[in-house]
């Protein structure tokens, strides 16, 4: 008997070890594989992942601040250090940081303002004023169902250790898995893989009703963008390309560093980029991916809303919600999108306590403002629009500069 | 579904990292702590209760209960003193089994046919609805345990002694939620005498596993085309109708006999032995061919418990009993028209066969080895394969109806094949041959290869990184629902 129990034991810890040991070296394999490929998370949130290296260092600053949280419409549109200077000639001291970040959409945007939260309590320091983009078509049930194939690779890479462990004991199955991709995987899902090399397989990307650029058009926008690039090696030999710019607060260069001649080159660039073909697709493209003009909204996603708007209330001392600039030429929503959105703003106002800012029809941002559908230029449209939050916080400022004079 | 869980929220599906840890701590109790045979049993039963519980916990009395119903239900045959007793018994069994199924399967359909049917003759008829939660794999083991009252009945078996052992052969984790329908007279004699696996069981059960994740991994993969095809979502080319097609064959092949090779594995690697459940069947030269390679252990079930009982091939019966036969194996996957079309489609391809096989003009035709007349049937065979699976997948009789007539629109107004979808048609294919090369060779070669441990391993464990790499893990077994 005792022969036959441990025979039983040498024969099952063969096996064990097998299965054990088989998938270790299968998923070494997997991380062997993804590291060769040079794929990591941090590759699709990469402006998230540098923010967040600099915040510790951003938090132990002694200055009042201002963070303006949002999508890449926030990214593109908002010039901290415009802001600041300013701000500055309105007598009021403050530092502001552009944290807007494109491929995100609330849900992963949830878990971010979880962790910039983290890092300014653990630091003891609260922000002076948050402005939070609310982005409509960033909420759509179509923008959440593109992002579907990654939101446990997001999660895996924005979660903290104790969220993570808070979803394993709701969700076992969808825990193991998000701790599998986290700590075996380098954050990058099976899914987001396949989705990699299944891209030549997708429907080709559909194309407007548009005469394409023609090869005159084509030729202008590769010999300004190569100059502005030579002009732009020239006026800063000492740049780092960082996903997000310590230096730059996060936001880009700005107009009073630039040459009248580049600016000039800038906004030649700038047309050449919004021809009928190049803004007929990008809208389409929008339609596909974010439902732009019905805004058919995701539940899920305004929920994650409300809760960034929360977190934020957690560490900041004052903060507001707005709506970024609309590309009214191109972007026309139907009455039933508008009702819809409507609704959603009504009900993000009745969460929060908070009234929403709405600035998609200012009639001080144009057409020509914009890169593309969405997008304001940083030289022109980010600069008005900076200015524009300028305007609107200043008086807010001040007086909370005021309160905390002893 | 979480809140009814034992482990709230976990489905324990073989290509997920919760079933590897459940498995990697149950052969810890298995292998190392209960070492005696009734405490492994025990063990065993427990494990795959908390394995069928982590799904829906409300449903372990039905399992249990059909277990011990039909346990103490073939003791009694197996005591009583008349054929008539006996009769009443095994009654009571096909009752109590056939009435589960019946009732959280086939009601909701029953009634919801009954109302349409009425309406038909202008009749209002809103009859209610049972609005059940179908217990997962219910259809299997229901099957497993009416065969033993079966068995003994007929005196196949002698009712064994031993409650604990009946049941935890029937709830076995291994197969309990897509089988193989294993026979009470297969399984029950090796949950009595657990033994210990040997190496050479131990190398093909991770042959099959491996096998078994590929397979399934490339189902997932099969899916995105097989939905364009039947979504009707968008106008599509014939050719992509046919890929959608080829991709459903390819995606159901796939994932159920990947979870059976899965199954098998698993119990080969606990000392286990469960029989064949497919056998290439893409291959086959015939419908009656592909039925001998398709879910064997539900076809072979259905021959010898409801066929033969109709009277087989005697009494010029046949048609019929064919007829009956495929009809109920068409409902047993599911309760909707479309299952039973699929059932009533391959009874008449069957029937048809075996009327041409007779007549003087095919006989030799059927009879031929001629390699030119087997790619000739083989080529009839899949393309009616094929069209049944239309009827199966379809959402709708007008669906499958749809999608048959878009195989079938040469020249029609449908768009023209883009390079893309010629590419996705290569691909799909492509598929579907690598998913039978790899059960060829299991069948044919595997000793060979296993014999060569230097190849062996480093194989396997490449396989399962593939696996791991791609896919999207988050699919359910397609078979779970049947």
């Amino acid at each position: 008997m005792t022969s036959s129990i441990s025979n039983s034991r040498k024969v099952y810890l063969k096996v064990w070890l097998l299965v054990v040991l088989g998938m270790a070296v299968a998923m070494s394999l997997v991380r062997l594989f993804t590291f060769a490929m040079g794929a990591s998370g941090e590759e699709f949130i990469g402006r998230v992942v540098g923010s967040l290296k600099y915040l510790p260092k951003i938090t132990q600053q002694q200055d009042d601040q201002v963070m303006v949280f949002g999508s890449s419409m926030v990214e593109a549109g908002f010039s901290p250090r415009q802001f600041d200077r300013e701000m500055k000639q309105r007598g009021i001291d403050v530092t502001s940081y552009n944290f807007g970040s494109g491929g995100l959409n609330p849900l992963f945007q949830d878990y971010y303002s979880r962790r910039i939260r983290d890092i300014y309590q653990a630091n003891n320091k609260r922000l002076k004023l948050a402005i939070i983009e609310f982005n409509p078509f960033q909420t759509t049930k179509r923008r959440y169902q593109g992002a579907v194939a990654s939101i446990d690779g997001y999660l895996g890479m924005l979660a903290s250790d104790e969220e993570l462990w808070q979803l394993a004991k709701e969700d076992p199955t969808r825990g193991a898995l998000i701790y599998n991709i986290h700590y075996f995987r380098d954050d990058i899902s099976a899914e987001m893989i396949t989705y990699f090399f299944g891209r030549g397989l997708q429907a080709e990307r559909p194309k407007p009703d548009a005469d394409p650029d023609t090869e005159e058009q084509v030729a202008l926008r590769r010999k300004l963008g190569d100059q502005l690039s030579e002009q732009f090696e020239k006026d800063y030999p000492d740049y780092v390309d960082e996903d997000w710019s310590y230096n730059w607060q996060g936001g880009g260069t700005i107009p009073a560093e630039r040459s009248e001649e580049t600016l000039k080159v800038f906004e030649q660039y700038y047309e050449s980029l919004r021809t009928p073909y190049r803004m007929a697709s990008d809208k389409l493209w929008r339609e596909i991916s974010a439902d732009i003009t019905e805004l058919r909204f995701q539940e899920e996603l305004v929920e994650s809303f409300i809760k960034i708007v929360k977190n934020f209330k957690q560490f900041s001392d004052q903060v507001e919600v707005i709506m970024l600039p609309k590309n009214s030429r191109w972007i026309k929503n139907s009455s039933e999108a508008l009702a819809r959105q409507q609704a959603v703003i009504e009900r993000i106002e009745k969460a929060t306590g908070i009234k929403i800012i709405d600035y998609q029809n200012t009639d001080r941002i144009t057409p020509e403002m914009f890169i593309d559908t969405t997008h304001l230029t940083r030289y022109h449209g980010g600069v008005v629009f900076t200015n524009m939050l300028v305007e609107e916080f200043a008086d807010d400022l001040k007086a909370s500069d005021k309160k905390t004079v002893p | 579904m979480c809140s009814v869980s034992v482990l709230p929220g976990v489905i324990m599906i073989f290509n997920t990292p919760i079933f590897f840890a459940f498995f990697v701590v149950f052969l810890l109790g298995y292998g190392f702590i209960f070492l005696k045979h009734k405490p492994k049993v025990y063990f065993t039963l427990v494990a795959s209760l908390v394995f069928y519980g982590s799904w829906n916990y409300h449903f372990i009395p039905l399992l249990v209960g059909s277990a011990v119903a039909d346990y103490f239900i073939a003791q009694a045959i197996g005591n009583a003193a008349s054929q008539r007793h006996k009769k009443w018994l095994v009654t009571l069994s096909l009752c109590i089994n056939l009435g589960i199924l019946g009732l959280f399967k086939y009601a909701d359909f029953a009634l919801s046919s009954v109302g349409s049917f009425l309406t038909l003759f202008g009749y209002e008829a809103s009859l209610p609805t049972l609005a059940w939660i179908l217990p997962v794999g219910i259809s299997f083991y229901t099957f497993q345990s009416l065969s033993y009252t079966i068995d003994v009945y007929r005196g196949d078996m002698q009712p064994r002694k031993g409650l604990l052992e009946f049941t935890a052969a029937l709830a076995f984790f291994p197969q309990l939620v897509a089988g193989p329908i294993l026979r009470a007279r297969h399984i029950l004699p090796q949950m009595h005498d657990i033994q210990l696996p040997s190496f050479a069981q131990v190398k093909t059960g991770f042959l099959l596993i491996t096998v078994g994740l590929m397979k399934k991994t490339t189902a997932d993969l099969l899916a995105g085309p097989a939905a364009t095809a039947f979504d009707g979502q968008q106008t599509i080319s014939v050719l992509e109708t046919w890929s959608g097609v080829l991709a459903f064959a390819g995606q159901i092949y796939g994932d159920f006999s990947g979870y059976t090779d899965m199954a098998i594995g698993i119990a080969l690697l606990l000392g286990f032995n469960f029989p064949l459940n497919f056998r290439v069947p893409y291959f086959a030269v015939s419908p009656v061919d592909f039925w001998r390679r398709w879910h064997i252990s539900l076809s072979t079930w259905l021959r010898d418990y409801l066929y033969i009982s109709l009277g087989g091939n005697r009494n010029n019966r046949r048609m019929r009993n064919v007829m009956i036969t495929m009809l109920l194996g068409g409902l047993w996957h599911g309760a909707a028209w479309t299952f039973i079309a699929w059932g009533a489609f391959h009874g008449v391809i069957i029937t048809a066969t075996h009327y041409l096989s007779n007549l003087a003009v095919f006989k030799p035709f059927a009879a031929s080895n001629n390699k030119f007349h087997i790619v000739l049937k083989w080529a009839i065979t899949f393309y009616l394969v094929l069209l049944g699976w239309v009827l199966f997948r379809a959402t709708s009789l007008e669906n499958a109806w749809q999608v048959i007539c878009d195989m079938h629109s040469f020249g029609g107004a449908l768009p023209a094949a883009s390079s893309l979808a010629i590419t996705i048609f290569a691909l799909v294919s492509a598929a579907l041959i690598l998913m039978h090369l790899l059960d060829y060779f299991v069948l044919n070669h595997s000793k060979k290869l296993e014999s060569k441990g230097w190849l062996f391993w480093p194989l396997l464990v490449l396989g399962q990184a593939l696996c791991l790499l791609i896919g999207e893990p988050s699919n359910d077994f397609i078979y779970f629902q049947f």
